[in-house]
């Protein structure tokens, strides 16, 4: 199931605009950027629908009626309940329309990183497994092997620019890649933290709030650390899939750019005060 | 709220098992390669190589003591003239090893170090002299202590079959489609040929040059001037190395189809025979018959007609090219419940071999 409806299809469309773009030097880590760009194409709905949601959520925690009945039924969590999905059929609030995009990045990055390793090939037998994935239509024995050689880096390979002296824990050099992913990681998700205050009369507000915080600090170091030990090819994705974020959300107008400035959320706060 | 953190520590938590289930650094596994100096039967398998007694079927000696996670074996070991037991690692470890094929030990281990790649093919010992194709694209030329002679020759492709030799240049076939002749006593690169897929397998040496399968699905034949000729077409890649035996050519493919080519005549000696699924091993081809492995766990005798004599279930997948130790087959299987077999030639099962957990 996984191997037919994730692994091959991404193996061949990989391959496929590796062809296309003529199976040269540095044509494999150009097709991963084309794939990362068609496949954010694809769920570019379904981001705008996350953006959507997380604003649509994001606006209510600081609704008056919907704080007022928070009020109302503090002490009765039934009906608070019903109370809450009253407001969400009313205002067309979707509470899962924010993580749907996220569930469905996740058998994205993990196929990709699997096709990139299938596709490779480094021994034998992956190079049988990788005869037995590709359709018939592609041009197999042309484009097979791949170049797998992209600016400094091999793409099937941990990142890392040789360093004169030996570090025990960077056994691949210096890491630029990673620091690149944990970089643009660090962005994306201080761009989209909310710029207004949580409601302090709201713990799930303020729940929300902290849990943000601690995403803007966690993810990065979790895709940098990916970045540092995984197949190289997989930080070209996740760099490209950034930063084709940080625009997306930049053109819905919503990107708080003062986030990135250190304390600036607080002169946003102070500002709205 | 509290859901939608459960919701994302678990989310967080599949991705890092799925990631690391993948392995950070590429997973090396690969079929095992075997070798035999007619008493001992070598077995690299995994982390280990081991030494088997060719009439008992008891393991002699097994190198390293103790699995180590950085090396690992899958190239065919190669015995030298003066006793030595050559293999290459293809673990996070790069090094070549020289054992005493008596007794396992090392007699030399990475005096050199300077291979980039996986060690996936057998060197070729040649006017005392080690040629060791590297997964990285180089020939490295080590004197017979493991030291190097001369700069490495770089080719280009992942090199994963080894060298073979006319008795004066050397024949290298690369991943990437190209078979480079080579002059040993200079280095120089006489010759490089694109035969239009990827080469995995070795030249076999023909009468004034060599013939060459490839993922092409063509088998060529390739003169030290550099021209070539397609002599054969096969529906499908071309993985082992093509056997020449009283002028006849055998290979096969990933189809299954197994193939009798007449060289004088340039004409298949018989018609469509494909026994039993995709044949990735070289053919073994003795006297009055070839015998073949074929992926789904078969092993086959044919005679020269190519019909079957015999075929035995052998379990598990089988990829290593078979080989000839006195009157015994010796075969090797992949995942299978044991790790070799030798059969006689009416197909009787002599013996297995399992390594000890």
């Amino acid at each position: 199931m996984w191997e037919s409806f994730i692994i091959q299809p991404m193996v061949n469309l990989l391959l496929w605009i590796y062809d296309v773009l003529g199976h040269g030097p540095q044509m494999f880590g150009l097709a991963i950027i084309l794939f990362t760009i068609l496949i954010r194409l694809i769920t570019w709905p379904l981001n705008a629908s996350q953006v959507k949601g997380a604003q649509a959520m994001q606006e209510l925690q600081n609704d008056k009626e919907w704080q007022e009945i928070q009020k109302k039924y503090a002490k009765d969590r039934e009906k608070l309940a019903q109370e809450q999905m009253r407001i969400y059929q009313e205002r067309g609030i979707n509470p899962f329309a924010s993580c749907l995009p996220t569930l469905i990045q996740f058998p994205i990055i993990i196929g990709l990183y699997q096709s990139i390793i299938r596709a490779m090939a480094a021994t034998p037998l992956d190079m049988l497994k990788l005869a037995r994935t590709i359709y018939p239509f592609q041009n197999i024995s042309e484009i097979i092997p791949l170049n797998s050689k992209f600016l400094w880096m091999n793409l099937g390979q941990p990142e890392g620019i040789p360093l004169p002296f030996d570090v025990s824990f960077l056994p691949h050099g210096f890491p630029l890649l990673a620091i690149i992913v944990a970089l643009t990681t660090y962005i994306q998700t201080k761009l989209t933290m909310p710029n207004t205050p949580p409601n302090p009369n709201d713990q799930a507000s303020a729940q929300t709030a902290a849990m943000s915080g601690t995403m803007s600090i966690y993810m990065p170091l979790m895709l940098g650390w990916f970045a540092l030990n995984f197949a190289s090819g997989i930080a070209v994705y996740f760099i490209t899939s950034n930063l084709l974020g940080i625009v997306q959300y930049a053109a819905t107008g919503r990107a708080n750019w003062s986030n990135l400035l250190p304390g600036g959320n607080k002169n946003n706060q102070a500002k709205k005060k | 709220m509290n859901m939608k953190k459960v919701y994302l520590i678990l989310l967080l938590v599949l991705a890092a098992l799925f990631l690391s289930a993948c392995s950070g650094r590429t997973v090396t596994n690969n079929w095992p390669g075997l070798s035999t100096d007619g008493e001992r039967a070598y077995l690299a398998s995994g982390s280990f190589v081991y030494a088997i007694d060719v009439k008992t079927g008891k393991e002699v000696w097994k190198y390293p003591e103790s699995a180590s996670g950085s090396l690992l074996f899958f190239a065919t070991p190669t015995l030298t003239q003066d006793g030595q037991l050559l293999i290459g690692s293809a673990g996070s470890t790069r090094s070549l090893v020289s054992l005493d094929p008596a007794t396992g030990k090392e007699k030399w281990s990475a005096p050199f170090n300077g291979a980039k790649g996986a060690w996936e093919a057998a060197p070729l010992v040649f006017n005392e002299t080690i040629y060791a194709p590297n997964t990285d694209g180089y020939l490295y030329i080590l004197n017979m202590s493991g030291g190097e002679v001369s700069d490495p020759i770089e080719l280009g492709g992942s090199l994963w079959s080894t060298p073979v030799t006319d008795g004066t240049l050397l024949y290298v076939t690369a991943l990437d489609h190209h078979l480079h002749v080579v002059d040993p006593a200079t280095g120089e690169i006489k010759n490089t040929v694109d035969l239009g897929g990827g080469i995995p397998g070795s030249a076999a040496i023909g009468d004034g040059g060599v013939y060459v399968g490839s993922f092409a699905a063509t088998v060529e034949f390739v003169q030290a001037d550099g021209s070539h000729e397609v002599v054969a077409n096969t529906g499908n890649w071309i993985w082992g190395t093509p056997v020449l035996s009283n002028e006849t050519l055998y290979y096969a493919d990933l189809s299954g189809n197994l193939f009798s080519l007449d060289l004088a005549s340039k004409t298949q000696n018989w018609g469509t025979v494909q026994p039993d699924g995709p044949v990735v091993a070289s053919l073994l081809a003795t006297e009055n018959t070839i015998y073949v492995v074929a992926e789904e766990g078969k092993f086959i005798a044919l005679d020269q007609d190519g019909k079957i004599v015999w075929e035995k279930e052998t379990g598990g997948k089988n990829y290593t090219t078979p080989v000839l130790a006195g009157d015994l087959i010796l075969v090797a299987p992949y995942q299978a419940e044991y790790a070799l077999a030798a059969y006689d030639a009416e197909g009787k099962q002599a013996w297995t071999y399992t390594p000890e957990k």
